[in-house]
C-alpha cells in the first residue's frame, strides 16, 4: 500500500524545482506513476509512506515535444502511446512505434511517460535501447540561487546501472532530445513472459537506412537492453556493417557477435541465444519497414543451417 | 489525515470530495462513490479489471493515484449506457455468453469500447492487441472477442441490430446457445461480489502472516495493535471458542495458527479496524516470537524415517493412500512383449481466478453469524463453522456471494473463520479483501505430483499390466488431498481397459503452500502420465497413436479400473472426432519426420505478433524502396 502525507500537483517547473529542493527526505516524484503504485506491495517494497509525492504531470514546461531542426526534444510528460499515434513522432522516430507497441499495454501507455522509463534506469526498461540509437541527451533542470539552471548529457551516461543515474539531490528530469531519423527502418525486439504488460528479458532496438540503391547499409544503430546492468549500444556492430552490401550473410554473422555481451546475472545462456536471432531479426524488420521482404523461415533455417 | 480537495466529472456529474492523496483513483470510486463496476484484480496493472475513461482515454485505475483525476471527466462502466439499458458491446457480450464468472467482464467491456472508439474498423489481430492489458480466466478470450467483432459489425451496420439479440430456444434446450440469467448484470458491472459490499459501521480486517515455513509460536503479544486508535479488535486461535479445525476431508487447519505455523502466509493474527490503513499500521504493531523448526519441502523427504512430523495426528506425515488393485500384475508383466518404464512430474499451479478472496461477516439481532463470501462449498462450510465456533446450526449462516472464478480454489474456509470471529468480537459488520499477492501466498493449489510408471504391452499395442505410483506434495494442510489422491487412483490408468493393475496414490503433508481442489482434481497428473506413456508406446511399438489407443480403450461391457461394469463408453467417438478435427495424418509417431503435413494447418494459432495496427497507420507513411 503506497500512502503520503501530502500530494502535489505544480503547474509550473519553477514551482515544481521549488516543492521539490523543500520536499522531506525519501520524497519522490512522479508522472504516470505506473511504476511507484506496482512497487508498494508485498513482495517488493511492501507498504511504502512516502512524505510529499510532487506529480509532474501538469508542469506546463514538460508537456509536448519540439522539432528542432534534425533533433526532437520531448517533453518529459510525453507518454509512450504518442508515440504509436503523432503522426510526427512516427515520422521521426521510426523505432518508437515498434517499441511503444511492447510497451506494457494501451491502457498504462496513456500514464506511463518515457523519461519516467530513463529515470528508473531499469536494466529491462523497454524505452532505453531505442533512445541509445536515438543518441538521446537528457535535460536535467535545478534551483540556483532561485533560477532555473539546466544540464544535459547523453543518455548513455546518465545510466549508470540498475535503478542508478546521474540524477543530482533537487534535479528534476524534464526533457529528453533525440535524434530525427526521417527515413530509417525503425524496429523492436523484445521477449518476456507474455504479449502485453511483461517486464523484458531482452530487448533490441534498430534503426537502418539504406543508400538509394537499396543495396548497401547506409548507416545502421544497434543497441541492446536487458542484458546486464544497463542497455548498451552496438558501435561495433554498426560499423561492421555501415557502408557495406546488405546480404542476408553479412547480417547473420554480425548477429553472432554480441552473445559475449550479456552480462545478466540470471539466464545467461538463454539470453545469449535470444541476443542473436534479435540483432538479425531487428536489422531484417527494419529493413521490412523501409519495404522489404519479410524473410521466410525456410531462408532462414538455411542461413544456420 | 492528510487530505486533498478534488473535483471532477464522473459519468456527467460534477463531483466535489476532500480525498486522503493516497487513495487510488480505483479506491475513490469504489469506496467514495459507491462505483463498483470497476474491480480491483490485482492492484498492479497487471489484469485491467479497474479500467475507466479518463477523458476518453482507457487507463488502469489502481495505476492512478486520484488526485491526478482533478478536473478530469471519469467514464466508468455504469456510465456507457442509462439505467436498465445496455450498449452494443454489452450486448453483443450478453449474445456470445462472454460472460461467465463476470468479474473480468467491465473491465472486458470497457477495453472493448475503447478499442472501437480508437478504431471502429478494428481487425481480429487488432482487437486483440488493444485489449491484451485485460486478463480473463474462465472463458479463453474466444467469446469475449467474437463479442466486440459483433458489435463492431452491428454498429457499422454490416450486421442487422438483432445480430445483438440473445438466440431463441426451440422445443429444446439442447443445442442452443442460452442467454445466461445474469449476464445483464455483468456486462453492465451491476453484479456486486463479497468485495463490493457495504454494510454501515462496516470495519476492515488484515492479516498478519507467517514469514516461516515451520515454527512454533513462542508467544503472540497484540497489546500495541489493540491500543492504537481505530482498531476494534485483534483475532487469534485463542479466540477461537469451540473445537477448532477445518478441511475438505480432515478437520487439521486450524482458524488461525494454533501453536506452530505449517506454511508460509499462514493467517496468524488478524485486525479490524476503522480502514484498511488503520488495520495495516496495526499488524506492525503485533510481536510474534517463533522457533524455527526444521520442514519439508520435498514430499519424498515425507516419507523418510526421522522426518520431521508436521501434523501430531500423523506421524508418518501420509495424509491418504488409496491402492487400487486389478487382476495379477506379475502375470501381466510376464505375458507382455515390451514393458516400458518412465517417471512423471507435474508442479504447483495457481487457480489465479480474477476475484480474489473476499469476505463479509455479521452478527445480526437474533445473534446468528453470518459470513457472505464466494464459498465453492458452503453448507460444509456451515457446519464446520457451527463446530468452530460453538453455536448451533441455526445460529451459523453462510452466504454464498457471486464467484469471481473459483476452479475449486474457493473450497477451503481460509479466510471465514477470522470475519466470523472479529464480529462475534465486535458486533460489528466487517470485511476483509485479499490482496492478489495473499490470494497466491495463502490459498490452495493444484497438487504436485511424481508418477513412476511401468506398462506392459504386447507386440500388437495391448496392455497387459501397468503399475502406476503417485506421490503427490500435499503441503501443509489435508484441505482436499483425499479426494484428489481417490480421483487420481480412480482415473489413473485412463480410458483404456487393463486386466492387470497396481496404482497407488499418494499425498503426504510438506511445509510448501497447501494443495487443494482444482480443475480434474487429481485427473490432469495422472492423465499427463497415461497419455504420455501412450504416446510413447505407440513410438516403441511403431503404431498409430490413435490406433493403439483404439486397441485398448473401454467398450460397453468393459471392467473399469475399479471393476466397475460399463452400460456404455463415448472413447471411441471422442478419438474419431479428435483425429478428423486435428486433420491427423495416419502413421506411427517415427515415420514422418518434420515433412508432416498436419502440423501449424487451418486453425492453429500463430506465433504472437504485435503492431497489428500499423497496417493502417503505417499506409501514408512514404517507404524507401529496398533492393530483395
Amino acid at each position: 500500500m503506497l500512502t503520503c502525507d501530502t500530494y502535489l500537483m505544480p503547474t509550473r517547473l519553477g514551482e515544481a524545482l521549488h516543492a521539490w529542493s523543500e520536499a522531506p527526505a525519501g520524497s519522490r516524484l512522479v508522472a504516470g506513476a505506473t511504476d511507484i503504485l506496482p512497487y508498494a506491495r508485498e513482495g517488493r517494497g511492501g507498504d511504502v509512506h512516502l512524505p510529499t509525492m510532487i506529480d509532474l504531470s501538469r508542469v506546463a514546461e514538460l508537456q509536448g515535444y519540439e522539432v528542432r531542426g534534425n533533433r526532437v526534444r520531448l517533453g518529459a510528460n510525453v507518454v509512450y502511446q504518442q508515440f504509436l499515434e503523432d503522426p510526427t513522432l512516427v515520422r521521426l522516430l521510426p523505432n518508437m512505434p515498434s517499441c511503444a507497441v511492447w510497451f506494457a499495454d494501451d491502457q498504462i501507455r496513456q500514464q506511463a511517460t518515457l523519461v519516467g522509463n530513463l529515470v528508473n534506469a531499469s536494466p529491462a526498461g523497454d524505452g532505453l535501447p531505442p533512445v541509445l540509437t536515438l543518441n538521446g541527451e537528457i535535460e536535467l533542470a535545478r534551483l540556483e540561487s532561485g533560477q532555473i539552471a539546466t544540464r544535459t548529457m547523453p543518455v548513455a551516461d546518465f545510466i549508470t546501472g540498475p535503478g542508478r543515474t546521474e540524477l543530482r539531490d533537487g534535479e528534476i528530469a524534464t526533457a529528453v532530445t533525440v535524434d530525427a531519423m526521417e527515413g530509417y527502418g525503425g524496429s523492436f525486439q523484445k521477449v518476456g513472459m507474455r504479449r502485453s504488460l511483461v517486464i523484458s528479458a531482452v530487448c533490441c532496438a534498430a534503426l537502418v537506412k539504406t543508400d538509394p540503391s537499396g543495396r548497401i547499409f547506409e548507416d545502421v544503430r544497434l543497441a541492446l537492453g536487458g542484458i546486464g546492468p544497463r542497455p548498451i549500444r552496438l558501435y561495433d556492430i554498426e560499423d561492421m556493417l555501415r557502408g557495406q552490401e546488405m546480404t542476408r550473410e553479412l547480417v547473420a554473422r554480425a548477429s553472432l557477435l554480441p552473445a559475449d555481451r550479456v552480462a545478466s546475472r540470471s539466464r545467461v545462456a538463454y539470453r545469449r541465444a535470444v541476443v542473436s536471432g534479435f540483432i538479425e531479426a531487428a536489422i531484417e524488420d527494419a529493413l521490412v519497414a523501409l519495404g522489404a521482404p519479410k524473410p521466410t523461415p525456410e531462408q532462414r533455417e538455411a542461413l544456420h543451417a | 489525515m492528510p487530505e486533498f480537495d478534488i473535483d471532477f466529472t464522473v459519468n456527467g456529474r460534477p463531483v466535489s470530495r476532500r480525498i486522503d492523496p493516497s487513495l487510488r483513483l480505483l479506491d475513490l470510486l469504489r469506496e467514495g462513490l459507491a462505483l463498483t463496476g470497476a474491480k480491483e484484480g490485482c492492484g498492479a496493472g497487471e489484469c485491467g479489471t479497474c479500467s475507466v475513461f479518463i477523458d476518453g482515454k482507457l487507463v488502469k485505475s489502481c495505476l492512478m493515484p486520484a488526485a491526478k483525476a482533478q478536473g478530469a471527466s471519469i467514464e466508468t462502466v455504469e456510465g456507457l449506457a442509462r439505467p436498465g439499458e445496455l450498449t452494443p458491446v454489452q450486448k453483443a457480450f450478453h449474445r456470445t455468453g462472454a460472460s461467465q464468472c463476470g468479474y473480468c467482464i467491465p473491465g472486458m467491456v470497457m477495453a472493448a469500447t475503447s478499442a472501437l472508439r480508437e478504431n471502429p474498423d478494428a481487425g481480429l489481430e487488432e482487437l486483440k492487441e488493444r485489449m491484451g492489458g485485460n486478463i480473463c480466466r474462465c472463458t479463453g478470450y474466444t467469446k469475449i472477442i467474437e463479442a466486440v467483432e459483433i458489435a463492431r459489425d452491428v454498429v457499422a451496420g454490416k450486421l442487422p441490430q438483432t445480430a445483438l439479440d440473445p438466440e431463441g430456444v426451440g422445443a429444446s434446450w439442447i443445442g442452443h446457445n442460452t442467454a445466461r440469467l445474469d449476464a445483464p448484470s455483468k456486462v453492465s458491472g451491476r453484479l456486486a461480489y463479497a468485495g463490493d459490499m457495504v454494510m454501515p459501521g462496516m470495519l476492515h480486517m488484515q492479516v498478519l502472516r507467517s514469514p516461516h515455513a515451520h515454527a512454533r509460536i513462542v508467544r503472540i503479544d497484540t497489546s500495541e495493535a489493540e491500543a492504537l486508535p481505530g482498531v476494534a479488535c485483534v483475532v487469534t486461535a485463542d479466540d477461537v471458542p469451540g473445537e477448532d479445525g477445518f478441511g475438505v476431508f480432515v478437520h487439521d487447519q486450524p482458524v488461525m495458527a494454533r501453536g506452530k505455523v505449517r506454511h508460509v502466509g499462514e493467517a496468524v493474527a488478524a485486525v479490524a479496524a476503522e480502514s484498511v490503513r488503520i488495520a495495516r499500521e496495526a499488524l506492525k504493531l503485533i510481536r510474534v516470537e517463533y522457533e524455527e523448526l526444521p520442514g519439508l519441502y520435498d514430499p519424498e523427504d515425507a516419507l523418510k524415517p526421522g522426518a520431521p512430523v508436521i501434523h501430531d495426528y500423523c506421524p508418518d506425515n501420509v495424509v491418504k493412500h488409496i491402492p487400487v488393485r486389478k487382476g495379477d500384475i506379475e502375470a501381466g508383466f510376464a505375458a507382455a512383449d515390451v514393458i516400458i518404464e518412465d517417471e512423471f512430474a507435474t508442479q504447483q499451479v495457481e487457480h489465479a481466478y480474477l476475484e480474489p478472496e473476499a469476505g463479509l461477516a455479521y452478527v445480526d439481532h437474533d445473534d446468528v453469524v453470518t459470513v457472505i463470501s464466494p464459498s465453492q462449498n458452503i453448507t460444509h462450510h456451515r457446519h464446520m463453522l457451527a463446530d468452530i465456533l460453538a453455536r448451533p446450526i441455526n445460529k451459523v449462516r453462510f452466504i454464498m456471494s457471486p464467484v469471481g472464478g473459483g476452479f475449486g480454489g474457493k473450497e477451503d474456509m481460509i479466510y471465514q473463520g477470522m470475519l466470523a470471529l472479529a464480529a462475534l468480537k465486535t458486533h460489528r459488520p466487517i470485511r476483509l479483501i485479499f490482496t492478489r499477492e495473499e490470494s497466491i501466498a495463502c490459498s490452495a493449489k493444484r497438487h504436485p505430483s511424481r508418477t513412476r510408471y511401468r506398462m506392459g504391452l504386447t507386440n500388437d499395442g495391448r496392455i497387459t499390466a501397468i503399475e502406476f505410483s503417485l506421490l503427490a506434495d500435499g503441503g501443509a494442510y489435508g484441505m482436499s488431498s483425499e479426494g484428489v489422491m481417490r480421483k487420481a487412483a480412480i482415473l489413473s490408468c485412463g480410458p483404456y481397459e487393463v486386466d492387470n493393475l497396481k496404482v497407488d496414490t499418494k499425498v503426504v503433508y510438506t511445509n510448501n503452500t497447501p494443495s487443494g481442489a482444482f480443475r480434474t482434481f487429481g485427473g490432469m497428473q495422472a492423465q499427463f502420465a497415461t497419455e504420455s506413456m501412450m504416446d510413447i508406446a505407440a513410438e516403441r511399438l511403431g503404431l498409430d497413436p490413435f490406433e493403439i489407443r483404439r486397441r485398448n480403450m473401454m467398450r460397453a461391457g468393459s471392467l473399469t479400473h475399479t471393476q466397475q461394469k460399463l452400460n456404455s463408453a463415448a472413447i471411441d467417438r471422442v478419438l474419431d472426432a479428435a483425429e478428423a478435427s486435428s486433420g491427423w495424418e495416419p502413421g506411427a509417431p517415427t515415420v514422418r519426420g518434420s515433412t508432416r503435413g498436419d502440423l501449424a494447418g487451418p486453425g492453429t494459432r500463430q506465433p504472437c505478433t504485435l503492431g497489428a495496427r500499423f497496417a493502417t497507420a503505417g499506409a501514408d507513411i512514404e517507404t524507401v524502396k529496398v533492393a530483395s
